[in-house]
């Protein structure tokens, strides 16, 4: 039986590639998304969801509209890093369909205690959503399957300070409440996120396939790709997201390591920084399994027949 | 038109006296309790609020149980202060009535969001419930017509760290998204409630009407009353009861227009808040705060209206 997913988002360039990648994949099912502000606003992320539904031809799927704005800290939005709509150069129509009307956290804490023990939540975005619904209702920590975080930086630089990654960083109080949770979590962090960069070779072996989506992937990465140059001297792109949905159904593309993480919420320059504690200096049982190393290229390669797959199946 | 109030509460033996107080106020209409954990754990809040309006004849208004822990800190109760039940040595019997299904949260949401700008809120526990409310839905701040918070302490010392009183300790993330929401805020802080002392002169002089209202309240000041002699008080503050002199005496406060903040970096100022009196920041005004107090009149009022209270309950 397909596995059921939920995703918790703020599309977002790499955002919405994880979003076709679970719609690709028939391992899962995917039960919803809950939206978060991150790489852009909450009202453009459930806009930028709608729209990717919708050219995905998966409108069938709920969409509900969480926290606009980080717990503490103020609002953190990333356009130079994702365009001004979240999406880079791509242009989607705007949406048809409407979010539902329930909360994002209502929507995560209905779906989870629905089906106690089946569900297996997927944050990509800052951990807001998630967060609030712990603490609006306790008792979906133990109905959780398992959370898989995209976020983090645990022997990696940052890509929003020196420090600290960007989903962590722009709700840094809401991390520390979702790892001290007691879900069993699996972080994604950027130590293996950064090795998996998506080519201008594998867009332009997508773009054999003429099709709206290979299109809208072109036009969203091709913004990316000129970040990622300009800020962080890659060629081609780094799509975290897509990786950790790739974990629920192909764990085996990553090395993991059971460890004790916190994150720095003390306000000092390591706000937001994602810290292992390798050697057991503070004596705390691990609380979540951190993925370490990665096979790259494998994940790509997935990654790419799967879209080329749900490529065919949308123009169909 | 008394003024419609929800108090969100941790009862506590001064939550217990403040509900008592509205009860006895004709210029307050009380419409709901909503609960959160902090002097107690919130199971014992939840039981404590509805046994003391049972006790006073009030269990018509609605209780709802809200936020288990704080956001980020960890859970802190304070037993040494309110005794292992919350209400000192009270013993009331536990109650029959029961709380309003749902989260206190959304119940907040939803009571704010029918109404825009008619209810004021009380909060006199840690701002769990609120903080959530504020992030929950952005419309929450602008619909509220104002806060009233016990908490703080900003030119006083504090009373659970040198610089940090109980409520804002307790969760000072929620206190910093609460103070910097928009929501028009009037902050009691331990710099007035610290001067208005209930004695052992003011509990005999109650005992003289035979009523459960006067006897809970001996029952339940006496552990915070020992506290506070340990602490070099002379009697047990009023914190939570003179939020509402804000409606029923307001003339004995004196309030100044301040910006406050919170510190919430994990340092030895943990909790603590302060006001930017000389303007350093340019930060603009985020609430009125009470400095001074006529804390004698405040007592002195608060007896009559229990003695008033407590004749009507025999």
């Amino acid at each position: 039986m397909a596995k059921k997913i939920l995703l918790d988002t703020d599309p977002g360039i790499d955002d919405s590639l994880a979003i076709l990648l679970a719609l690709a994949s028939p391992e899962i099912s995917l039960e919803g998304l809950s939206i978060v502000h991150g790489n852009c606003s909450l009202e453009q992320a459930t806009t930028n969801a709608l729209s990717i539904l919708e050219l995905a031809n998966a409108t069938h799927i709920s969409v509900a509209v969480g926290c606009e704005l980080p717990l503490v800290q103020p609002s953190l939005l990333a356009p130079e890093t994702h365009g001004n709509t979240g999406l880079g150069y791509a242009k989607l129509s705007e949406p048809r369909t409407q979010p539902t009307r329930r909360h994002g956290c209502d929507f995560l804490i209905e779906r989870i205690m629905s089906t106690p023990g089946e569900v297996t939540l997927v944050a990509i975005g800052p951990l807001t959503n998630v967060a609030l619904a712990i603490r609006q209702e306790p008792r979906i920590v133990n109905a959780l399957k398992e959370l898989i975080i995209m976020g983090g930086a645990i022997r990696y630089e940052g890509n929003t300070t020196a420090l600290a990654e960007f989903n962590t960083y722009a709700d840094p109080h809401a991390a520390h409440i979702v790892y001290h949770a007691g879900i069993p979590t699996t972080l994604v962090p950027l130590d293996v996120t950064y090795q998996c960069v998506l080519t201008q070779g594998d867009v332009d072996r997508l773009l054999r396939l003429d099709s709206p989506l290979t299109r809208f992937i072109a036009d969203a990465t091709r913004f990316y790709m000129e970040f990622h140059d300009a800020y962080q001297g890659v060629q081609g792109c780094v799509i975290n997201d897509p990786l950790a949905l790739a974990l629920t159904f192909a764990p085996e593309l990553c090395e993991y390591q059971e460890l004790p993480v916190d994150v720095d919420i003390s306000g000092g320059v390591s706000l937001g920084k994602t810290i292992g504690d390798f050697y057991n200096y503070n004596k705390k049982p691990a609380n979540m399994k951190v993925a370490l190393g990665v096979r790259p290229r494998d994940f790509i390669e997935l990654f790419l027949e799967r879209m080329e797959n749900l490529a065919r199946k949308t123009t169909q | 038109m008394p003024k419609r109030i929800i108090i969100d509460t941790d009862p506590g033996i001064d939550d217990a006296f403040a509900f008592l107080l509205a009860l006895a106020s004709p210029e307050i209409k009380l419409e709901a309790l909503t609960t959160t954990q902090g002097n107690v754990t919130l199971e014992a809040a939840t039981r404590n609020a509805l046994a003391v309006l049972e006790l006073a004849n009030a269990s018509h208004i609605p209780v709802i149980a809200g936020s288990v822990v704080p956001l980020v800190q960890p859970l802190r109760a304070s037993a040494h202060v309110h005794g292992e039940s919350g209400i000192g040595n009270s013993k009331l019997p536990t109650p029959k009535s029961k709380t309003i299904e749902g989260h206190a949260v959304d119940y907040l949401i939803q009571r704010v969001l029918a109404e825009p700008g008619e209810l004021s809120i009380f909060p006199i526990g840690p701002l769990t419930n609120i903080a959530m409310a504020i992030r929950k839905e952005p419309k929450f701040a602008k619909a509220v017509k104002e806060l009233v918070i016990m908490g703080g302490a900003v030119l006083e010392h504090g009373n659970v760290t040198p610089q940090a009183e109980f409520n804002i300790y307790v969760d000072p993330h929620a206190a910093h998204i609460v103070f910097h929401s928009g929501v028009p805020i009037t902050l009691i802080p331990l710099d007035v409630t610290h001067k208005c002392l209930l004695k052992i002169e003011h509990v005999d002089r109650l005992l003289k009407i035979k009523s459960p209202i006067t006897k809970f309240i001996n029952d339940a000041v006496e552990v915070y009353l020992r506290f506070s002699f340990d602490h070099g008080f002379t009697g047990s503050a009023l914190h939570d009861p003179l939020t509402l002199a804000t409606i029923i005496a307001p003339e004995l406060l004196t309030f100044k227009e301040l910006h406050v903040d919170v510190d919430h970096s994990s340092g030895v100022s943990m909790g603590k808040t302060f006001g930017d009196f000389f303007g350093n920041t340019s930060k603009p005004v985020n609430m009125k705060v009470a400095l001074q107090v006529r804390g004698e009149e405040f007592i002195e009022l608060f007896i009559q209206r229990m003695e008033t209270l407590a004749k009507s309950i025999s």
